[in-house]
This record gives C-alpha cells, sequence and structure tokens, in this order.
C-alpha cells in the first residue's frame, strides 16, 4: 500500500505562542490543517493578521502588475522554475517587510502611471489634431475666424466629395450672387489623380449666415468641427503642437524611463515579498480556522506519520505550555491521500494524481500502471534516435539545473525513464531518426538488423499482435487486482462473478483460439475452452442473481455476455501501440526522405538537407512526444482504470511556504 | 487509359492529405478562438493551451502520412519512376486512403470542438489538466483505428 498513514493532530497552545506555532507548522510543510465543523467564529487574532497581510498583499500584487511590464528579469522565468531562485531565511523575509515602505512605493509608482496615463492621453489628442491641421493647411486666412469670428466675419472649413464641388463653386464661388460677400478657397488636387474628396473654407459675411449654411448643406459640405483652442494659422499652428507634441513625448520617456528605475531597483524585493506575503496570508487563512477560547488555541490538522514525531520535537522545543495529541483516523474519518512510493515508482504519482487521486483506504493503482505505461510510452514513440535526444535533453537540464523542485524532477524523471523504453524499443524494432540509418549511413544496415526483433514496416501484423496481447496481459491485470480487491474486502461472490468470471472467459478465449490456430500445443485448446465455458456460465448465473423469476434470469444473463462486445473494443484500443508507434517510424522516414531529396539541389543542397533533416525530427519528436503521452495515459485511464479504480479521493495539500521567487532555507 | 490506376492512386492520396489537412485545420482553428478567449483573461496558460489546440492537429498529419506511403508505393518519391498500375490496383489504393481521408476529416472537428470546452474547463480549473487532454484523445481513438485501417489496407495492395 502506497498511501502514506496519516495521523490526526491536536494541537492546544497559550495564544501568545501562536505566531510561532504557526510559523513551524507551515515549515514544515506536513500538516494539512481541519477545518472546524461547528459554526465557531474565526480567532479574532489570526483574523487581524490575516487582514494585514492581505492589504500588503493587494499592494505588492499592485506593484509586480505594474512594474512588471518595465523590469528587465535577470533571472529567465524557466530558470526560476527549475530551481534558480535566491536563497533567503523567513527572518531575511521579514526584515526586508520591516523596513520596505510599501505604501509609500505604492503612491510614487501610481503618481508615475497616472502621470504616463495623462501624457498618452495628450499625445494621442494632439496627433489627431495635426491630421486635422494637416489637412486645414490649405486655408490661409487665421484659424480664429473659424473657431470665433469677427462682428461683421466668419469662416468655416469642410470636406467635399469631388463630384459635388462644382455645385458648391456655382453656389457660392467667385461667379455667383454672393460672390461679394464670401470667400471660397479649395484645397489643392490632381484632377488626374481621380480625387475622391477636396477640402473647402469659406468666409463670409454674418448677414447672410443663415442662406450660406444652407447652401453648404445642399451642396454636400460636411463642416470640419475645429478646436476652439487654434487661434493662428494653420502652418503656424502646426508648428506650435509639433513643440507641444515633443515636449509631451520627452515627458513620457521621462516617466517611463522613471518606471523602469523604480522596477529595477525594487522589483527584486518585491517579488521577494510577493512570496513573504503570500506565506503569510496562507498562514492566517488557514490558521484562523482553528479554535478558541480566551487565551487558548486549537488547531487541527492531518500529518504523515513519518513526520509527526519530529515535528513534535520542534513545538516542544519552544514552550511547555504546548500540548499536542496524535491519534489514528476514526473509521468515519476521511483523511486526504498523501501517495508516497519509492524512487522508482514516484515519477509517475503524477499520472495518477492527474486522474484522481485514491481515497485514503483505497489501492494506489501508481506501481501498476508504471511499468504498462513506460512501456507503453516506448512501443508509441518507438525510435531510438528519439530516444537519445530526450535523454541528451534531460542529462543538460539536470547538469545545468542543481536545484530543481522536487514535484518538476519527478515530471522529468518520468520522461528519463521513458527515454529509455523509447530506446529499448527503437533497437528491437530498428527504427533510429526514422529509417536514417538505411537512407544515410548504409554501413551501419547489418549492424541494426542483427538487433531487430519486430519489424513494424514489412511484418505489421507481428506488433499488432503483441499490442493486442499487451492489450489482455493489462486488462487481465486490471480484473485480477479488482477480485484481489473484493476478496479484500470481504465480497467473494462478487469478484468470482464479476471480475474472475470475465478472466477466466477471455483468458479461456485467447488460449482456444491461439491453440486452435497451432501456435500452442492442442491440449490448450481443451484447457481454454473449458475456462471459457466455466467463465461465461458463471457470468450467466452472476447476472441474474437476486432477479425475480426464470424468465429475468435469462435475459440478464445473456445481456451480461452481451457485455463481452466491450471487452472486445477495449482489446482493439490497444492497436494503437502500433500505430502511433508505425507513425513516428514513418514520419521520419518522410523527412529523411525530403533531406534526401533536398541534398540533389545543387551548391547549397546539403544545408537544405541538415535544416529539413533537423528541423523536422525537432518537429516529429514533439508532436510524437505529445501523442505517445497521451495515448498510453488514455490506455490507463480509460482501459484499466474501468476494470478497478475510481479515485474519488482528496490530495493532501500540506499548509505550505510560498516558494516562486526564492526558496526559503531552514 | 492505362494511366487510369495511377490517377486514381493519387487521386486517393490527395484526398487523403487533403481532408484530414481541412479537418485539422478547422479543429485547431476551433480550439484557438477558445483558447484566444481564454488567454485575454489570463495569459499565462498559454502553454496548457497550446498543447490542447495542438491535439486536433495529428489527423493532418496522419492524412499526409497516409498519402507519403501511396507516393512511395507508387515509386513518384526520388528518382525511380512510377510502377505500373492497372485501373484495379489503382482502385485498391483509392480505397485505403478513404479511412484516414473521411474519419480524419470529421473527427478533426470534433476532437476541435473537444478540445475547445477543454480550454474553457482549465480557465476555470488549471488543475484538471490531465482530464482536459484526455478528453479530446478519446475522439482522437477513431482516427487512429482510421489510421491504421488505411496502413494494413495499403499493406495490403500489391503492385508492379
Amino acid at each position: 500500500m502506497a498511501v502514506s498513514r496519516l495521523k490526526k493532530a491536536e494541537l492546544y497552545y497559550h495564544k501568545s505562542l501562536s505566531d510561532q506555532v504557526a510559523g513551524i507548522l507551515q515549515e514544515s510543510g506536513a500538516c494539512q490543517i481541519i477545518g472546524t465543523e461547528e459554526n465557531s467564529s474565526a480567532p479574532k487574532e489570526m483574523t487581524e493578521q490575516l487582514n494585514l497581510s492581505s492589504e500588503y498583499l493587494a499592494d505588492v500584487r499592485y506593484l509586480m502588475r505594474t512594474l512588471t511590464p518595465y523590469f528587465n528579469d535577470p533571472v529567465p522565468a524557466l530558470d526560476r522554475m527549475l530551481g534558480e531562485r535566491p536563497e533567503v531565511s523567513m527572518q531575511d523575509l521579514k526584515n526586508l517587510s520591516a523596513e520596505k515602505d510599501l505604501k509609500n512605493l505604492c503612491e510614487i509608482v501610481r503618481n508615475n502611471e497616472h502621470g504616463l496615463a495623462e501624457v498618452k492621453l495628450e499625445l494621442s489628442q494632439a496627433k489627431a489634431n495635426l491630421n486635422l491641421l494637416e489637412n486645414l493647411k490649405f486655408f490661409p486666412f487665421q484659424l480664429s475666424i473659424v473657431t470665433e469670428g469677427t462682428k461683421t466675419v466668419k469662416g468655416l472649413v469642410g470636406s467635399v466629395k469631388f463630384e459635388n464641388l462644382a455645385g458648391l463653386k456655382g453656389a457660392l464661388g467667385d461667379f455667383s450672387k454672393y460672390a461679394k460677400e464670401t470667400e471660397l478657397v479649395i484645397s489643392d488636387y490632381d484632377e488626374k489623380k481621380n480625387p475622391q474628396e477636396v477640402y473647402a473654407g469659406l468666409i463670409y459675411s454674418v448677414d447672410i449666415e443663415k442662406e450660406v449654411l444652407e447652401l453648404c448643406a445642399k451642396n454636400g459640405l460636411s463642416l470640419i468641427d475645429v478646436p476652439a483652442e487654434f487661434k493662428d494659422t494653420a502652418q503656424n499652428e502646426t508648428e506650435k503642437l509639433n513643440l507641444l507634441i515633443s515636449e509631451s513625448e520627452k515627458r513620457e520617456n521621462d516617466l517611463i524611463s522613471t518606471l523602469k528605475d523604480l522596477a529595477s531597483e525594487n522589483m527584486p524585493d518585491i517579488q521577494k515579498l510577493s512570496d513573504y506575503y503570500n506565506s503569510m496570508a496562507g498562514r492566517y487563512q488557514e490558521m484562523s480556522r482553528s479554535l478558541d477560547t480566551e487565551c487558548t488555541m486549537l488547531t487541527r490538522f492531518w500529518i504523515p506519520t513519518q513526520e509527526a514525531e519530529k515535528l513534535k520535537a520542534k513545538l516542544e522545543a519552544i514552550s511547555p505550555e504546548i500540548e499536542l495529541n496524535y491519534s489514528d483516523p476514526a473509521p468515519d474519518e476521511e483523511p486526504p491521500t498523501l501517495l508516497n512510493n519509492g524512487s522508482l515508482v514516484r515519477p509517475f504519482n503524477i499520472l495518477t494524481e492527474l486522474y484522481s487521486p485514491p481515497v485514503y483506504r483505497g489501492i494506489d493503482p501508481t506501481p501498476l500502471l508504471a511499468p504498462f505505461f513506460w512501456l507503453f510510452f516506448g512501443m508509441c514513440l518507438g525510435d531510438a534516435g528519439y530516444a537519445l535526444v530526450m535523454m541528451g535533453t534531460i542529462w543538460f537540464v539536470f547538469r545545468k539545473y542543481k536545484k530543481i523542485p522536487l514535484g518538476i524532477k519527478d515530471f522529468i524523471m518520468l520522461f528519463a525513464f521513458a527515454s529509455v523504453s523509447t530506446f529499448i524499443y527503437g533497437i528491437i524494432s530498428g527504427s533510429f531518426f526514422g529509417n536514417f540509418i538505411d537512407s544515410f549511413v548504409p554501413i551501419l544496415v547489418p549492424l541494426k538488423n542483427s538487433l531487430m526483433l519486430v519489424d513494424p514496416m514489412t511484418n505489421p501484423m507481428q506488433v499488432l499482435g503483441i499490442s493486442l496481447l499487451l492489450g489482455v496481459i493489462h486488462l487481465m491485470f486490471g480484473l485480477l487486482i479488482a477480485a484481489f480487491d473484493k476478496f479484500r474486502h470481504g465480497e467473494v461472490i462478487d469478484a468470482i462473478g464479476n471480475d474472475l468470471s470475465w478472466f477466466f472467459l477471455i483468458v479461456g478465449l485467447c488460449l482456444f483460439g491461439v491453440g486452435f490456430g497451432g501456435m500452442l500445443p492442442p491440449h490448450f485448446t481443451d484447457i481454454g475452452r473449458a475456462m471459457a465455458i466455466i467463465g461465461a456460465v458463471v457470468i450467466f448465473l452472476y447476472a441474474g442473481k437476486g432477479k425475480p423469476g426464470i424468465f429475468s434470469k435469462i435475459i440478464s444473463g445473456f445481456l451480461a455476455l452481451y457485455g463481452s462486445t466491450s471487452y472486445l473494443g477495449d482489446i482493439l484500443s490497444y492497436s494503437r501501440l502500433l500505430a502511433l508507434g508505425f507513425g513516428s517510424a514513418v514520419i521520419g522516414m518522410v523527412i529523411n526522405l525530403l533531406g534526401g531529396l533536398a541534398a540533389d539541389i545543387p551548391y547549397i543542397g546539403w544545408v537544405v538537407a541538415v535544416i529539413v533533416i533537423v528541423g523536422g525530427h525537432i518537429f516529429s519528436i514533439l508532436i510524437n512526444l505529445l501523442g505517445a503521452f497521451v495515448h498510453p495515459l488514455r490506455l490507463q485511464y480509460v482501459e484499466f482504470f474501468g476494470k478497478f479504480y475510481t479515485g474519488g479521493g482528496e490530495s493532501f495539500t500540506p499548509l505550505k511556504l510560498s516558494q516562486e521567487f526564492v526558496t526559503v532555507k531552514a | 487509359m492505362e494511366l487510369l490506376g495511377l490517377s486514381l492512386a493519387l487521386f486517393g492520396a490527395a484526398l487523403a492529405a487533403a481532408l484530414s489537412g481541412i479537418g485539422s485545420a478547422m479543429g485547431i482553428g476551433i480550439a484557438g478562438g477558445s483558447a484566444a478567449g481564454v488567454m485575454t483573461e489570463d495569459p499565462n496558460k498559454f502553454g496548457s493551451c497550446l498543447i490542447l489546440q495542438a491535439l486536433p492537429g495529428t489527423q493532418g498529419i496522419y492524412g499526409l502520412l497516409i498519402a507519403f506511403f501511396v507516393l512511395n508505393k507508387l515509386g513518384l518519391l526520388g528518382g525511380a519512376g512510377a510502377v505500373a498500375l492497372n485501373w484495379n490496383q489503382g482502385l485498391q489504393i483509392f480505397a485505403s486512403c478513404l479511412p484516414i481521408a473521411i474519419v480524419g476529416w470529421i473527427s478533426a472537428i470534433w476532437q476541435g470542438r473537444t478540445s475547445a470546452a477543454s480550454i474553457q474547463m482549465i480557465s476555470k480549473k488549471p488543475e484538471a489538466m490531465g482530464k482536459a487532454i484526455i478528453l479530446p484523445a478519446m475522439v482522437e481513438t477513431y482516427a487512429v483505428l482510421a489510421l491504421l485501417t488505411s496502413i494494413l489496407m495499403l499493406m495490403g495492395v500489391q503492385v508492379g
């Protein structure tokens, strides 16, 4: 059993010790706090602390969000994830939080941010106005005539469609009846270029304003609204505006560089404080689920048995006024699940957790699925060359990064294990970067051929047979586990009727078929037939159990036997092992083929060939890795787990320190 | 008429690559729209969204694989020249291409829809990534089976 045994802890302590106790519980990273069942209110001290740290956390988050775009992080995110983080102690972080005036910094950053937003708004307005002025440059008079006008004269500007221009000229131009009281100016245009629209300006006597406006509207002149601040000529106003823009731009650059300085100066600290306040908020969030009286607190938590004594020693060291009691979980309690497997199986834990962890008293399927996943992955990727690339990459990562966090290390190890099976299957199926050896290094072909045990390219039926056989083994193993689990719980009848009967039927049919095909001595045919018949009879009888009347017993018996089609489907599903392995081999072959064709290009052929082959195989590795991970996983989840495993447990989630940007040393 | 066999075989290869390619393009497109929506809220999900978006892409590759398989069988790759093929053999190769052409096309679209839904799922529950990957992979099963059928059929056809 690889589910960790947990102890339930009840910890009584004086309130004055609560900070110390909370720190120890959190730094141990091994305690999952149990909430209170009663609707009692949270201890006041904890809620106060929680509010305080949440407030600081909000500041930190604001600063992170605002300054990150201006911060050139010296540590790449990938390095950080792989453990390249500064090491600090909680005391360092606490001192830093006391020194750093976050409120003040927020104020400064906020002012700069607002200033920047204002300047940006100004700039965008100014640029829009610049466009407008550009269009008004044809207008020779001061713009104040348009924006203000005088006692007797007013002006307007607008745009008019080219086909309406003649009409406008006729109505208000030099030869119209208003010629004396108006002055019409038209922007330059080149008739050859087929202009769509021209700009027009008009100065008119205020006496005829009404008529003028009517005529403008009638002739399709759409008026342009000129902002009131423009008084001088368009030319002069443009110059002024350009000056303003360059000033604003300078201000914008100043603000940005201020923000950049602020970021590079403060971000390292802010990142550390982000971890600190996240830890603090998490700590008091969890601790506020404790119970309290006037001066004592009671915190209850789950702890793995192997950690229990260590924690007890640490807690008792701070004060004698602490009482810590451990007890085993009661039968009606459902503790969380912590998977505990040896280093060979541990990397596979993540596969179980991705599905759903087992219940506390259930079977941990990880050691059971690990060998199959390992094998299936190897068959699906199935290329010795790709395996070498994986191994090389993993070796490089482990060499470069010495402090990789455990969870990520396990995930990498999963692929390291899988690369071994991939390598082995690649060798025995003769696949090295597809058919690289056949295509480019014929000298190695005899060696490759001498190591080959299966040949999916010329004899796919052989590999299909192996895939389906593996499927039968996998499924039967699942049935046996289910039967074992039921025996363990005393459900002997169910174990025989539900699981062992199917085991007999399917194994019997396989033996019968294989014996019949002449691949095994003939007496296997008889054994197989006998097993299949026993299995079928048991299935038939078990299905009728509890059904009233002989008739419904018979119906449900046949219906149960009809369920064998689902086993047929399950077994055929393993044909994907052939298909995916075949797929990666053929993609590799196609890449080599294209590379070979490219090599025929004169002079630069070999360069193109190398690019095609290297790039192609990298692509092939990525796409096939995805397939080789997903499909074997599906075989575990759907076909294998379907026989015996439902999960439904809750993962053990201890109170931990946040270590996104720093590693906290003890 | 002596080239009818070759034409039929090429028509099959074209369908295998084209239809499954169309399906994958649509599937990835559907999933991509969903991914873009999720990333407007949370750009950090790019990695997991990309994986889920890539899942319906395999059908196109399966189709390409069959197309190459056919071209190779016909001797059209490299300088060897096409093998002689009567119309019966051409029709057999054409038939062999149909499983991946049709199933690849339609399954990729449905896989794309499932991927899109899975992307929505991880936007709310990032820890459910494992389940989110498995759901679209359930759809892909049938494309894998079609690929297998096409391969086995092609291997059975005798040419030359």
